[in-house]
């Protein structure tokens, strides 16, 4: 019997499955999600119920009204807190991504399952596309309780949150996420190291900051050139609810590039293997 | 069902691998034998696609493994020299996965799982998570996977490296089980997991092949050669230069032994191989007024031939002469009877 070169999509699907199945048995998952829910609830109170927060900036104005004065400018306060959380959680996402992508390549490598992902009938790319999207769906598995305790805050505001802001600034946050994610992953198929992935990832990171600060403080044309290139400059557009196609192509290239490079450097480990 | 032709691999400035060439028919049990770092390895991740050759070629079913990678790697099970496992998974749940990446379809599935794991013995163990299973089972995880899809080629490197005795038996009982049906190329470093496994044998050392031949003609080149011992009272040293111009023998050593009685001695006469050695042998003794206790002859094992072939000096690699350097293999053998 000859068997049949299994379907593209049903080889993608089952490396997702299986790779997502991994992060739901790894305590590490676990304590990752804690850590991040811990701290994404934390700063929702906090941004909303601080001394400084946006319940205590509206209180302020109120009083002002109450007071005669001229109030400064009127506080869209789901707005103002979409943007500023949305944002936080982005920021709060830059240190765990590196941890959620380390594993992806380097644990096959030392396991030795790679090889048999490169002795099966498997196009590379499909094996990278079906772990990108299973370590995206575990984000969005974090993200999503957190989302939830939005809703619950933005419930009772008035005026009310438009939907499209809410869905932007998300589907930024997702796409940040997606590309530091594909190019994590391309770090990991780099060594066998996981802890090396994490690290190399997070340095990946911090450039990335650093072309965002770059593109703040350089005048004229190049800090634009620069700023074009800036993924955070990016997110930050999504999250205050203006849609930028040019961020979108920026992000879906990242993504496109992190996978082909994986694949490509799963193709060269094959020559260089000693 | 596989050819490979003037094989060779080279990393850096190190050659793994140089004009390797054999052939498997379909049904048979291919061993691989030779010592750790005679390039089996190599060679098995050249056969399955893991890596590229540097120069010749192999085909897998009639596919080139490197331009037809993707039709060679449907038709080969592999088990790499260490099993490829997830250890977070389930037996279970490993096989299906794997049965899914090697493109079984659906409605096969959980048939081909259930008989893998029947097959290997793990029927009690389908639900334990791999990472808690002994290194035996493991290993027998590592076969299940390559045999999965029910292949016609399965690769096995070291299928039984690591394991004990009892399941050393289990596993080859395994492989000769699925012959016929696949073809199977296996290595190992191991004498006995060849003789009695395999159909035939190529015996690799240093990168080339230095032989290929089946169990028992392999052991009947060896055989060409007579090997005696002899054990007698008297004057060891007359016995020796009595011996030694007969035209048949061919080397005569005087073995220091403790042990042996005073007076006794043992030699070991090395000859042609022909029925006359023996009793001219006896002959001689007797009549140079010797006793004669025992005159033992001695059968080759496929350890010598292999002894042989693989300690010859890399200087000259061509084919070895049988014949030459035994006495460096067989002083300090013991033979199978």
């Amino acid at each position: 019997m000859t068997p049949d070169r299994p379907m593209t999509y049903k080889t993608i699907l089952a490396i997702f499955r299986r790779e997502l199945q991994s992060y739901l048995t790894s305590p590490l998952s676990y304590l990752i999600a804690g850590i991040f829910w811990l701290l994404g609830g934390f700063f929702l109170v906090a941004i909303l119920l601080g001394p400084q927060g946006l319940i205590a900036q509206v209180a302020q104005a109120d009083q002002a009204a109450q007071m005669g004065m001229p109030a400064p400018q009127t506080l869209d306060v789901a707005y103002e807190f979409i943007k500023a959380y949305v944002g936080l959680l982005g920021s709060l996402s830059l240190f765990i991504l590196p941890v959620l992508s380390m594993g992806l390549y380097a644990e096959e490598r030392k396991q030795g399952t790679l090889e048999l992902l490169a002795t099966s009938p498997l196009a590379n790319w499909a094996v990278a596309l079906g772990k990108l999207l299973a370590v995206v769906s575990f984000y969005l598995g974090l993200v999503l309780p957190l989302m939830l305790g939005e809703s619950l805050a933005l419930g009772t505001a008035s005026p009310p949150i438009r939907p499209g802001v809410f869905g932007l600034a998300h589907l930024g946050l997702l796409l940040l996420a997606a590309s530091v994610l594909a190019l994590g992953m391309f770090i990991s198929s780099l060594t066998e190291s996981t802890v090396l992935a994490a690290i190399m990832t997070f340095a990946l990171i911090l450039l990335l900051w650093l072309i965002d600060t770059m593109a703040q403080a350089l005048p004229g044309l190049p800090g634009q050139a620069v700023g074009h290139l800036s993924l955070l400059k990016h997110f930050t557009d999504f999250t205050e609810g203006v849609f930028n196609s040019a961020g979108l192509v920026l992000f879906l290239s990242f993504i496109v590039l992190g996978v082909y490079l994986t694949a490509q450097s799963i193709e060269t480990l094959r020559f260089q293997r000693s | 069902m596989i050819e490979v032709e003037h094989l060779s691999k080279t990393y850096g400035s190190t050659t793994a691998l140089q004009d390797v060439s054999f052939a498997a028919e379909s049904g048979e049990i291919l061993g691989f034998l030779g010592p750790n770092g005679a390039g089996k390895t190599t060679t098995m991740r050249i056969l399955a696609g893991y890596l590229p050759a540097s120069q010749g070629t192999a085909r897998v079913a009639g596919y080139d493994v490197h331009r037809d990678a993707m039709a060679v790697r449907q038709r080969i099970g592999y088990l790499p020299e260490s099993p490829p496992l997830y250890p977070g998974m389930t037996v279970a749940n490993f096989l299906t996965f794997v049965a899914q990446i090697k493109g079984v379809p659906a409605g096969d599935r959980q048939q081909r799982v259930n008989s893998s794991i029947e097959r290997c013995g793990l029927g009690d163990k389908r639900q334990v998570l791999i990472r808690k299973l002994s290194k035996g089972y493991k290993q027998r995880v590592g076969i299940a996977q390559a045999i999965i899809h029910d292949p016609p080629v399965i690769i096995l490197d070291e299928p039984t490296v690591g394991l004990d005795p009892r399941q050393i038996n289990e596993v080859r009982q395994l492989i000769k089980g699925l012959a016929g049906s696949h073809t199977i190329i296996l290595s190992t470093h191991i004498l006995p997991e060849v003789s009695m496994t395999c159909d035939r044998i190529a015996i690799i050392n240093r990168g080339q092949i230095v032989a290929t031949d089946t169990p028992v003609n392999l052991t009947a080149r060896l055989a060409g050669e007579g090997i005696y011992e002899v054990d007698l009272q008297g004057n060891g040293e007359q016995a020796r230069a009595l011996l030694s111009p007969l035209a048949q023998v061919r080397e005569v050593a005087l073995l220091a032994l403790e042990g042996l009685p005073p007076g006794h001695h043992r030699l070991r006469v090395r000859g042609d191989n022909s029925a006359t050695l023996g009793p001219e042998i006896a002959a001689t003794l007797v009549q140079g007024g010797l006793a004669l206790h025992q005159l033992r002859r001695q059968q080759a094992s496929l350890e010598d031939v292999f002894l042989n072939l693989t300690t010859v000096d890399a200087g000259e690699a061509a084919p070895p002469e049988v014949a030459e350097g035994l006495s460096v293999a067989a002083d300090d053998l013991t033979h199978d009877p």
